[in-house]
């Protein structure tokens, strides 16, 4: 039996009431496809008046600082446990806050002075961090202001070690800006952008302070690659340091 | 000298050099380096006053002027020369009280002072006084200064002082020639 052709009026039918079908299905398609993601953000709008308060966001957040202090502590303590027993400098000791009363950190001699002294337990050979890391050691004492010989000093070395590399070296002042990095081993692997921090080996500084980060390397520099650093507490424009008590160190 | 001890003035204004010394004003400066205010304090003085006391006033500027910075580089030796040289510049020639020769020999007194350091600190370094941790403070090295940081930093320190010096010379050291003349005028 052969079947004649649909009347015109009947396919046309089926197609306008197919047409919606069609269209919800690619849409429900394309939902599919973004993983609901739309249904999700149209959710997050409507249901945006009922969302926790910012008093439990609050408890959230203290609740996390209380962890991260706990955390802390703890890696403190075994820190300082470790580097007992290998015999090697405590982390800081107590932090003195110290005005900046006077700056020369361009001339001759690149020093600050700070108006806590001898009689306030300053000590010769203090480090200074400001903010953003160490600034310098105590050079000069009297009983009320102690002078800081700054990193950019040509007398200052500081031995300091690049963390992502673990390789150690000693920062020299040069009187410019940035010191100079002079590595121990031929190889250091260090490249811009790396941090520089105090050595844990250092027997003047506490250990693992900012200094700041690596600008410039020269690898052909003789007898062992040198790097440019870009101190990260800039001493002309602090107004406050700590005075990091070598007692407990 | 004599003048320096028997007016409380004279007496005073030697505070002056170390205290602007550490306050630094920023404003005043080349590229961070401030003027040598020592040399800015002790032209007019002896110029004014004779070599003699020109010498006493600049050893006088010179002991606080060392206080102010640790190690074994000292200003001295140059400001008392200095202020010999300019007392008899002073006695021989009054011309040298103008605004331009004042200018002229701050500028030259200024890098006089700059050399002698940048000599003492080559010096040190030369010695091996810079090495290791045999300084005088809690493990610290005396400061010693090798070649490339001379090169590097030392010239422009000394250029930038020198000039700063020298431009602030005819305004400053004028002042204190007046004022000077005006006290030793009346003393007699």
């Amino acid at each position: 039996m052969r079947l004649g052709p649909w009347p015109r009026g009947s396919l046309q039918s089926v197609r306008s009431q197919a047409l919606p079908w069609i269209v919800l299905l690619l849409v429900l398609g394309l939902v599919r496809l973004s993983k609901g993601a739309a249904f999700a953000d149209l959710y997050a709008l409507i249901s945006r008046p009922f969302w926790p308060g910012s008093a439990q966001s609050e408890w959230l957040r203290s609740s996390q600082r209380l962890a991260s202090d706990l955390r802390l502590t703890q890696l403190r303590e075994d820190n300082a446990r470790l580097r007992a027993l290998m015999e090697l400098n405590q982390s800081h000791g107590a932090a003195t806050p110290a005005a900046v009363i006077s700056r020369e950190a361009n001339g001759w001699w690149q020093q600050l002075l700070l108006n806590k002294g001898s009689l306030d337990g300053v000590r010769l050979g203090d480090a200074v961090q400001g903010p953003g890391g160490l600034v310098g050691l105590v050079d000069q004492l009297s009983g009320r202001t102690a002078t800081v010989a700054l990193l950019t000093d040509p007398s200052s070395r500081i031995g300091v070690w690049v963390v992502r590399t673990r390789q150690h070296g000693l920062l020299h002042g040069i009187g410019t800006s940035r010191p100079v990095l002079r590595f121990v081993d031929k190889d250091p692997l260090v490249r811009p952008g790396d941090v520089v921090l105090t050595s844990p080996a250092s027997t003047l500084v506490p250990p693992n302070l900012p200094v700041g980060v690596v600008q410039s390397v020269d690898q052909r520099a003789n007898p062992t690659p040198e790097a440019v650093v870009q101190l990260s507490a800039q001493a002309d424009a602090i107004d406050w340091v700590e005075i990091l008590s070598r007692s407990s160190r | 000298m004599n003048r320096l001890i028997r007016q409380p003035l004279g007496l005073a204004s030697l505070l002056v050099p170390p205290l602007l010394t550490l306050a630094a004003p920023p404003w005043l400066s080349i590229g961070g380096v401030g003027p040598s205010w020592g040399v800015l304090w002790l032209l007019p003085w002896a110029l004014v006053d004779g070599p003699l006391s020109g010498a006493l006033a600049g050893l006088a500027v010179g002991l606080l002027l060392d206080g102010l910075h640790p190690g074994l580089v000292s200003e001295l030796p140059v400001l008392v020369l200095l202020g010999w040289w300019w007392g008899q510049l002073g006695r021989r020639f009054p011309q040298f009280e103008r605004s331009f020769s004042l200018g002229l020999l701050a500028m030259l007194g200024a890098l006089l002072l700059g050399l002698s350091l940048l000599v003492q600190f080559a010096l040190a370094h030369a010695a091996g006084l810079d090495q290791g941790l045999g300084g005088p403070v809690g493990g610290l090295p005396h400061r010693g200064w090798a070649p490339p940081v001379i090169a590097l930093a030392g010239l422009q320190i000394l250029a930038a002082q020198s000039l700063i010096t020298g431009l602030l010379a005819p305004i400053l050291c004028s002042l204190q020639v007046l004022l000077w003349r005006r006290q030793r005028t009346r003393q007699r």
